[in-house]
Formats: C-alpha cells, sequence, structure tokens
C-alpha cells in the first residue's frame, strides 16, 4: 500500500484551497477522500505523479470541480443554523422562560396601549432593535475579516454564527410593516396584542442570535466538529 | 452514474441503508461499497454523494466523528436514532416503489 506523506497531505489542502474551499472542516474532509483516491490509482498505476493522479481524482468532481459540494455545505450548515435559532425560540415558550415572554408582551401591550403618539414608539422600537443589530453584524464582518488576513482556519459554522446565517435580511421586514401600516396595528385590542407579541418576538430573535448563540459558539462548534479539538 | 435521473431519489437511501448495516463509514468508503455491491454498475459521484451526506447530516439524521488516519484526519458518518427509524420507513418506501415499478413494467410477473 503506498501512503501518501505529511507532504502530499499539505499538497492537497493547499489543492483544495486554490480551487475555492475556503473552510478548514470541508477541506478536511475532501483531503482525506482525494488521499484515498489517489493511494488506490497509484497502486494500480505506479508509474503516474502524484500530480497526474491529483489530477484524475479531481476530474471525477465534474466540470464545476468542489462548486457543488461547497454550496450545497453552504445551505446545509445554514439550516442547521436556522434550526439551532428555531430551537432556542421555542424555549421562550416553554416554562420557565414563557413566564417571561407573556409578561414582557402584556407590558409592552400596556405601554402600546396607554402611550400618546404609541405608533412611533412601536416603530422606534423595533428600529432600535434593528439598528444594534446592523452594528452587531459590522463588527463581525470586520473581525472576521482581519481573520481571513491572518490565514487563520476557517469554520463555515463559525462564520454563519456570526453572520447570522443570513437572518438579518428579515430585520427590514418589521419595520416595514410599520412604515405600511402604522395604524393597521392600533385598530383594537386584539391587533394590538399580535403587535405587542411581534415586537417581543423580533426582539428574541435578536437577542439569540446576537447574544445566546454566539456566547455558546465554542460548545456548538465542538459538537459540529468533532476535528475542532484536534486541530487546534 | 447510469442512468443517473433514475438513481438519484434513492440516493439518500442506499447511503443510509448501508451506514445502518456497516456502522460507520467515511465518504471515499461509501462510493466504494457501492461499486462493490453493484459489481461497477452504480457508481456514486462524489459531486452528489458530499451535499447529500451534509444534507442528512443538517437534518439530525447522520452524526459524524472523526479520527487522525496515518497523517490526516478522517470523518466518519454514522446513524443516529431519528436516522435509523427513518432509515426503516426510507427502506419501506423504496420497496413500495419497486414493486410498483415491476407491476408497471413487467405486470405478468407481479
Amino acid at each position: 500500500m503506498m501512503n501518501l506523506t505529511e507532504k502530499h497531505i499539505e499538497q492537497l489542502y493547499d489543492f483544495t484551497r486554490k480551487h475555492f474551499v475556503e473552510h478548514y472542516d470541508l477541506q478536511t474532509e475532501l483531503v482525506d477522500h482525494l488521499a484515498n483516491g489517489i493511494e488506490a490509482k497509484w497502486q494500480e498505476n505506479p508509474k503516474l505523479t502524484f500530480e497526474e493522479i491529483l489530477g484524475l481524482e479531481f476530474k471525477k468532481f465534474g466540470v464545476f470541480g468542489f462548486m457543488d459540494v461547497v454550496e450545497n455545505r453552504q445551505m446545509a450548515m445554514t439550516k442547521k443554523y436556522h434550526k439551532l435559532v428555531w430551537k432556542h425560540f421555542k424555549e421562550f415558550f416553554e416554562v420557565p422562560k414563557i413566564i417571561f415572554t407573556i409578561f414582557a408582551t402584556v407590558f409592552l401591550f400596556i405601554v402600546l396601549k396607554n402611550a400618546t403618539l404609541n405608533d412611533i414608539v412601536a416603530v422606534i422600537l423595533v428600529l432600535f432593535a434593528a439598528i444594534f443589530a446592523f452594528f452587531e453584524m459590522i463588527k463581525n464582518q470586520l473581525k472576521m475579516k482581519s481573520q481571513i488576513e491572518e490565514n487563520k482556519k476557517r469554520w463555515l459554522f463559525e462564520e454563519i454564527i456570526s453572520s447570522y446565517g443570513n437572518i438579518m435580511v428579515m430585520a427590514a421586514m418589521p419595520i416595514q410593516i410599520l412604515i405600511h401600516f402604522p395604524k393597521f396595528a392600533f385598530i383594537n385590542n386584539y391587533s394590538l396584542l399580535i403587535l405587542s407579541f411581534l415586537i417581543v418576538s423580533y426582539y428574541l430573535v435578536n437577542y439569540i442570535i446576537l447574544k445566546i448563540i454566539p456566547s455558546k459558539t465554542e460548545e456548538y462548534l465542538r459538537e459540529t466538529y468533532p476535528e475542532y479539538e484536534i486541530s487546534k | 452514474m447510469k442512468n443517473s435521473q433514475l438513481y438519484k431519489g434513492s440516493l439518500n437511501t442506499i447511503i443510509m441503508k448501508l451506514l445502518g448495516e456497516n456502522g460507520r463509514m467515511y465518504g471515499y468508503e461509501i462510493t466504494h461499497k457501492v461499486k462493490e455491491i453493484t459489481k461497477g454498475e452504480l457508481n456514486i459521484t462524489e459531486g452528489a454523494l458530499y451535499p447529500a451526506l451534509h444534507k442528512l447530516e443538517a437534518e439530525g439524521l447522520l452524526d459524524v466523528e472523526t479520527e487522525k488516519v496515518d497523517n490526516r484526519v478522517r470523518k466518519y458518518y454514522k446513524l443516529t436514532k431519528i436516522g435509523q427509524t427513518e432509515t426503516i420507513n426510507r427502506l419501506a418506501e423504496l420497496e413500495e416503489f419497486i414493486r410498483n415499478m415491476q407491476s408497471i413494467v413487467n405486470p405478468k410477473l407481479a
């Protein structure tokens, strides 16, 4: 059996990087796959060079190379992230956290019911959360950029956590709703209660993706990537 | 892959069935095993295998383990508890599909 050397493995990592696989987790899996293929083929054709066999193995991935794998991996991990957000969100509707959720909703309802210019108060509340999230996102983007420049190992799930899995696209939605239907929500108590609940939910989602999940990043990375510990 | 369109819908079930039989496997091993069982008739392409594995993992049907083998890190996949139950369901579904196809393609045999 012809085994690849440490240097070959390094070469394979370089190869995946050159072919737009940016994250260490996926690089590692593809390196092992290529290495297995190369070892097997080398056994059959000992005369071929390492580079020649690598070329042949890479061809098996099709005309788009690693692109399909990379894209699908991104999608799968984003889905995993959304599931994680949802799991945390649901916790706010279970004992004991549900007490807080109900209390916050009722409290906001009373405030909005009694405040003068209550539609403006609602808009300001939503805007405040959105702007805060926006700044946090920029801060994380800058941090990510410096990590890339330092050439550190990059983990896809970590980057999804710090870019909030594109959930931020939705940040503009409540603002849009409030701008277009400012009076609609204040017609009666029911609609006002729904509005209060939506604003509380909006704060909860923000709190989950900006605070709770990032504070557990290490834990989630360890859970997602068993190799995280080895490679540190 | 031969007639890839026909096999496409069954790829996940094939992977899950293999993992159910063999405990834990890594990507290359799965393509190899399928080739071996079907005597080279069915060749799962790399571009299809990994997306399928990652999707099943994200859905919570597969779990991963890594191990240092030779001078590299190998990633193994295995079924989770939910994955095991789901495998049984999907296999039953696939078998029903095969039966139905059989009665359409070859009514006399069915």
